[in-house]
């Protein structure tokens, strides 16, 4: 099974809304892996029907036993992160605030602080009308995407494409260079950038491309917007030549984006006479690649 | 020489993981004495973030001269292996252990990191 990667290293350039219309366009022999875990919309679009359903695990939250705390403060200056209040005269862990660093369970003089492990989320394989499945995950408030967290959407996804036969992995990963972008990119047969024709796009292109040459993972690029500063699409051309990147298509700023996704649409089923021949073309040119 | 490969499993049938940081076992091959040993990496499932350096940490123990892995380290990890005398090969990933021993002996892998 083949594992493409869509990644753009700036947010809002339109990777959400091109993954959702591959899957659209390719229907059936595919996984889709949601691993923007945190601003995941992937949902939205493709509207899931959850048939399992897993809790997650991560991260340690500290917690204060009230029996044997004395309210000596210790914990409270000890804490980098303001996490422990005072309220009504006993010292409590805000969750929201606590890093689970453990700084506070080790001075306590008490033993009144213990580290538990914290439920943050779900997993969830779930049907799309696609006949495509998708494996996403649904985080409490206030809990982080990681590196952890994507490598579990991943491994499940995977597990679940090999049982079902499926010939490919497509992966909606998350913005940025951090973790969670390095344990999408690990393992990935291949990699779809997606950008547009901005000078935060065209900076954020290059960060996440430095990240992936790191991996030697093979890459196509679609520019998005890409009428919207001729000049800066026209840079990231150039960029895309000069790095051996696959140019695999402009697309011009199109309202057919925002109305899709507030309307639970992909491109496609907005305008399919538009968009089909589109992401067919861009597709196979991928296709020879991989 | 002792060489080290990210795999999927214990022996020589298993695959090479192409994950680095996140491989589920690391081999040991130590030519001089002929012996395969594996290390069960699976609890870096249970690490958030930094498995790469975890990993490199655990691969600089075993003291190898080789390395051979799929995508191969990424930054953080690299800049450790940097620090040791190891040579890097990639994109090996999905041979099993003995096909990736065998074209390292034959000089068919790529010298990465």
């Amino acid at each position: 099974m083949k594992e493409i990667v869509i990644i753009s290293g700036k947010g809002g350039t339109g990777k959400s809304s091109i993954c959702a219309a591959l899957a659209d366009l390719l229907q059936e022999d595919l996984v889709v892996a949601d691993c923007d875990v945190d601003a995941a919309d992937l949902h939205l679009i493709l509207s899931p029907q959850a048939s399992s359903s897993e809790d997650f695990y991560s991260g340690l939250i500290a917690s204060i036993d009230p029996d044997k705390c004395i309210n000596c403060g210790i914990c409270k200056t000890a804490c980098r992160f303001d996490a422990i209040e005072l309220i009504n005269d006993q010292h409590i862990v805000s969750g929201l605030d606590c890093e689970g660093c453990g700084y506070c369970y080790h001075v306590c003089p008490q033993e009144a602080i213990s580290l538990e492990e914290q439920k943050v989320g779900q997993f969830m394989i779930s049907e799309t009308r696609f006949g495509c499945d998708l494996v996403h995950a649904h985080l409490g408030i206030g809990a982080d995407n990681s590196g952890k967290l994507v490598a579990k959407v991943k491994s499940i996804a995977k597990d679940h494409g090999k049982k079902l036969n499926k010939n490919l992995l497509l992966v909606d990963g998350s913005p940025g260079i951090g973790c969670p972008v390095i344990s999408s990119l690990s393992g990935a047969d291949y990699v779809i950038y997606v950008t547009e024709a901005s000078l935060s796009g065209l900076s954020d292109l290059q960060r996440v491309h430095e990240l992936v040459a790191k991996f030697q993972v093979p890459g196509a690029c679609i520019v998005n917007k890409a009428d919207i500063n001729p000049t800066v699409a026209d840079k990231i051309h150039r960029f895309l030549t000069r790095e051996k990147i696959l140019h695999v298509g402009d697309i011009p700023y199109s309202e057919d984006f925002p109305k899709a996704i507030s309307m639970g649409r992909t491109l496609i089923e907005e305008n399919s006479e538009w968009w089909t021949p589109v992401f067919t073309k861009i597709w196979q040119a991928i296709k020879e690649k991989i | 020489m002792r060489i080290i490969f990210t795999a999927t499993g214990p022996d020589w049938d298993a695959l090479i993981d192409p994950r680095f940081g996140r491989t589920d076992y690391i081999l040991l091959y130590d030519e001089e004495k002929d012996e395969l040993s594996s290390i069960d990496n699976r609890e870096i499932m249970e690490v958030a973030h930094g498995a790469g350096p975890k990993t490199a940490q655990k691969i600089h123990e075993l003291n190898p001269d080789v390395l051979i892995t799929g995508n191969g380290p990424g930054g953080n990890a690299a800049s450790i292996l940097g620090q040791m005398k190891i040579k890097i090969y990639i994109k090996a990933g999905g041979k099993s252990i003995r096909d990736a021993y065998n074209s390292f002996k034959n000089n068919e892998l790529i010298l990465g990191g």
